[in-house]
């Protein structure tokens, strides 16, 4: 019984964070708001990739650490703490994705590279449409003499416009799956789809473009590689989220001890006071979520997927109400340009909505509910 | 970072385990025990005898009073013993304890700060239920403000003079021992003037009056205590020290992890109770709004059991307690009275619907937990409180005004 991070994890996530704190400090993140396209600096991507973290939870042969789930939680967090845009966490994710496909052909050729920078991979999964994740994918693979052709639309894929290689979610009669298909192939058309964060995504059209090699993970793995790379995208997101939350909680905390009011710090109001209070417990609950999801996602337990959504739903909720108590409690100032109040609202924002809001992923929980406990009758 | 328990904590488990389904009979609960007890030639003088049975009954099994030293009766149980032994009694439902404060504040306070001979006198007959205790700390001018507490004591040979008033206290008419807090001096700052005493309920000059409360029931009253006498070996610590050693008895509440268990089961019903209720022609867990709800509670539980986790993990590291004590108290009530209100709501037009009526659904156990529930935000610490001590002792907020 050892709840808590390794050694290691605890001096990668100090590491992470000191380094943003000095090169990426939030104002940049601000500048890229007004910025078009907002992409993070090449010589920051070039240290983040020399330090070897998109290649954090991918196994050794291919470049990376070979760290776990958890170790990339770990980054995630200290990213959305320190507002740091794409595309890491889309890299990280396709490396995970490409990794566990064993794919001899991509993890030999790609994977390296993409862990060494030298190339961008992407993943779509959502489609317009009002709904989440695998079971919602209706775009098609179709294989024509021994080519497979991907046909459908996909949205807010991380950086599309910038990336050599989409992993892109379709569906055959078997279920559904991933292909890796290049961004410049025939039929594939990238338009713009920018976030209210600075995050650039793109919308991206395929009409029967080919994809490079089969299915990924093969026919009979590939529903569930996808299934489970869905799944570790939503924990690096809650991760995320979690990183967001605790920084608006500290950014209020110290304002609450110096902002004096009627003669006294605001922070002895309990008005404010129990409302940070409040904050804490969730970020709590939401740290205690976030690694038994991780922990459940590393040990292949069977509450992995159910202990996901409940880290995402929770920490969907926790970071963007606490980027409102930010705001709230800072009062002029936080609602002004300046101050980061709005980076934080405006990435929780944002990532609340991604890979599953708080509804889905309850109604993902209920459903696991009904299976484990007792079937009553479908009405 | 892993969440198994070794080999020999498993072991423990499975014989507690198997102990648990021989004692508790096919029925799921030790009634056949009480009952039996309440039979006995002699159980008509001690209308607990049914319940002192099964406490001792478990005593005897070594199943209670885990984290106390051998010595005094205790089990010098490891941290993950204590909640696995906590936790397994909560699956199955155990009944509960009738000396619950004894085994869980006033034991404690005793190991930590009692003296040799307190310590002899008083803890076996703890875990042996022949001791009932009762807590009273609150009186009517103090409750948040503990410290500002009247109720005087006053050297006189070798006796304390007991003069004052408690309230609030749970279970004082059953109960043959208190402890107390009494201002022993009063010019004294207000932390200052308090000590910690130990009083037998015999002692003449005590009346006890029950008050019933918001849910009808019996389980607080009134206590006066007029020119009672207390030996003053019955002194817990140093005189004028009682403070600090109230506000560690106040520390001892476990991981809660006890609490995850109780409430993860009462999910399972509110989850079953949803499926035979009906919303017109549909059952009541159609309704995507209920699922969401219900599936929220399930997140809060999970949130709740992997905080506790971590508080375990911290304790078997030797760590300093983290912010889990304080954040799981006021987590856990709200949970609570969230799921009953969950439930009241899930009955929709029923709901309302009396215990004694025909159309009572699960026979009014709901309004019955939504009550309890909402005690469990007053008791112990209001959920107010608990947000003051998180805002100054866990965010490092300034200090509210306090004399
Ligand atoms: C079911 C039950 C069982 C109990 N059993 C026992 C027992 O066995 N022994 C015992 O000694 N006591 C017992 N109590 C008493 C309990 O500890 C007190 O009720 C509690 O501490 C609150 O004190 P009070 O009732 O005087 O309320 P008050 O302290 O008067 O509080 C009234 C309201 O004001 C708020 N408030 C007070 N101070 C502050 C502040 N500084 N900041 C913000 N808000 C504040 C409170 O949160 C509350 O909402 C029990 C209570 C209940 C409900």
């Amino acid at each position: 019984m050892d709840f808590d991070l390794s050694e290691e994890q605890h001096a990668l996530q100090e590491m992470a964070r000191d380094f943003l704190a000095e090169r990426w400090p939030t104002e940049r993140s601000r500048q890229l708001l007004d910025a078009r396209p907002a992409l993070i600096d090449d010589d920051v991507w070039r240290e983040i990739v020399e330090m070897g973290w998109l290649g954090v939870a991918a196994s050794e042969e291919a470049g990376g650490i070979g760290g776990d789930v958890t170790t990339a939680a770990v980054l995630c967090q200290e990213a959305g703490r320190g507002v740091l845009p794409g595309p890491f966490e889309s890299s990280l994710v396709a490396a995970i994705a490409l990794d566990r496909s064993r794919d001899e052909a991509l993890c030999k050729n790609l994977l390296p590279e993409l862990i060494a920078g030298s190339r961008r991979v992407s993943v779509g999964i959502e489609e317009p449409g009002g709904l989440y994740g695998p079971d919602a994918v209706s775009a098609e693979a179709r294989e024509e003499a021994g080519v497979w052709r991907v046909s459908g639309h996909k949205i807010l894929v991380p950086e599309a416009n910038e990336a050599d290689r989409l992993l892109v979610a379709a569906r055959t009669s078997q279920g559904p799956a991933l292909w890796c298909v290049p961004a410049a192939a025939e039929g594939v058309t990238i338009n713009r789809m920018d976030r209210m964060d600075a995050q650039s995504c793109g919308e991206v059209i395929l009409e029967g473009a080919a994809a490079e090699g089969g299915v990924l993970a093969g026919a009979e793995r590939g529903e569930a590689l996808l299934r489970e790379v869905y799944d570790i995208w939503t924990v690096l997101l809650a991760a995320d989220l979690l990183g967001s939350a605790e920084a608006s909680l500290e950014l209020t905390r110290l304002y609450a001890c110096e902002r004096v009011q009627f003669g006294k710090p605001i922070g002895t109001f309990q008005a404010v006071s129990h409302r940070l209070a409040d904050t804490l417990v969730e970020v709590e609950i939401g740290r205690s979520l976030l690694f038994a999801a991780c922990l459940a996602l590393d040990e292949g337990r069977d509450n992995a997927a159910p202990l996901v959504s409940a880290a995402k739903a929770w920490l969907g909720d926790t970071a963007v109400a606490a980027a409102e108590t930010a705001m709230q409690i800072h009062g002029g100032v936080g609602f002004t340009w300046e101050y980061d109040v709005h980076l934080h609202l405006r990435r929780a924002r944002c990532n609340a909505a991604m890979q599953g809001d708080a509804d889905h992923h309850r109604d993902r929980i209920a459903d696991y509910m009904g299976e484990s406990w007792v079937a009553p009758v479908k009405a | 970072m892993d969440l198994e328990f070794s080999k020999a904590d498993e072991d423990y488990r499975q014989r507690l385990r198997a102990w648990l389904r021989d004692n508790l009979g096919e029925g799921g609960s030790a009634n056949a025990v009480m009952r039996q007890a309440e039979k006995d030639p002699g159980a008509a003088k001690d209308p607990l005898a049914g319940a002192r049975a099964w406490a001792r009954r478990l005593h005897e099994a070594g199943y209670v009073g885990l984290a106390w030293p051998k010595e005094y009766g205790g089990q010098d149980a490891s941290f993950t013993e204590q909640v696995i032994c906590a936790e397994e009694m909560a699956r199955v439902r155990t009944p509960p304890l009738i000396n619950t404060i004894g085994l869980t504040i006033i034991g404690p306070t005793l190991v930590q700060h009692g003296s040799e001979e307190q310590k002899r006198r008083f803890l076996p007959r703890i875990l042996s239920a022949d001791d009932l205790w009762c807590q009273g700390f609150s009186e009517p001018e103090a409750g948040s403000d503990l410290a500002s507490l009247r109720c005087r004591a006053e050297l006189d040979g070798d006796e304390f003079v007991v003069n004052g008033q408690k309230v609030w206290t749970s279970l004082a008419f059953l109960s043959n021992w208190m402890f107390l807090l009494v201002r022993t001096d009063p010019d004294a700052p207000k932390r200052e003037g308090i000590s910690y005493l130990l009083l037998d309920m015999k002692t003449p000059g005590i009346n006890v009056r029950p008050l019933r409360n918001a849910a009808g029931g019996q389980h607080f009253s009134e206590v006066f205590l007029d020119d009672v006498r207390v030996p003053r070996d019955n002194l817990v610590g140093e005189l004028n020290r009682g403070w600090s050693i109230a506000r560690s008895s106040l520390d001892h509440e476990r991981s809660g992890l006890s609490g995850v268990i109780a409430l993860e089961e009462t999910l399972g019903r509110l989850w079953r109770m949803a499926g035979g209720l009906k919303r017109g022609t549909d059952q009541a867990l159609a309704d995507a709004g209920a699922r969401r709800a219900l599936a929220q509670h399930w997140i809060e539980i999970e949130g709740l059991r992997h905080l506790g986790y971590r508080t375990l993990s911290d304790q078997i590291a030797g760590k300093p307690p983290g912010p889990g004590a304080s954040v799981g108290k006021l987590f856990a009530s709200e949970v609570r009275q969230e799921m009953t209100r969950t439930a009241l709501q899930l009955e929709g037009p029923l709901g309302p619907v009396a215990k004694r009526s025909p159309h009572v659904v699960e026979r009014g156990r709901w309004h019955a937990a939504y009550f309890d529930a909402l005690a469990h935000s007053i008791g112990g610490g209001t959920s107010e409180i608990m947000r003051n001590v998180i805002a100054e002792k866990v965010l490092g907020l300034p200090r509210l005004q306090d004399d």
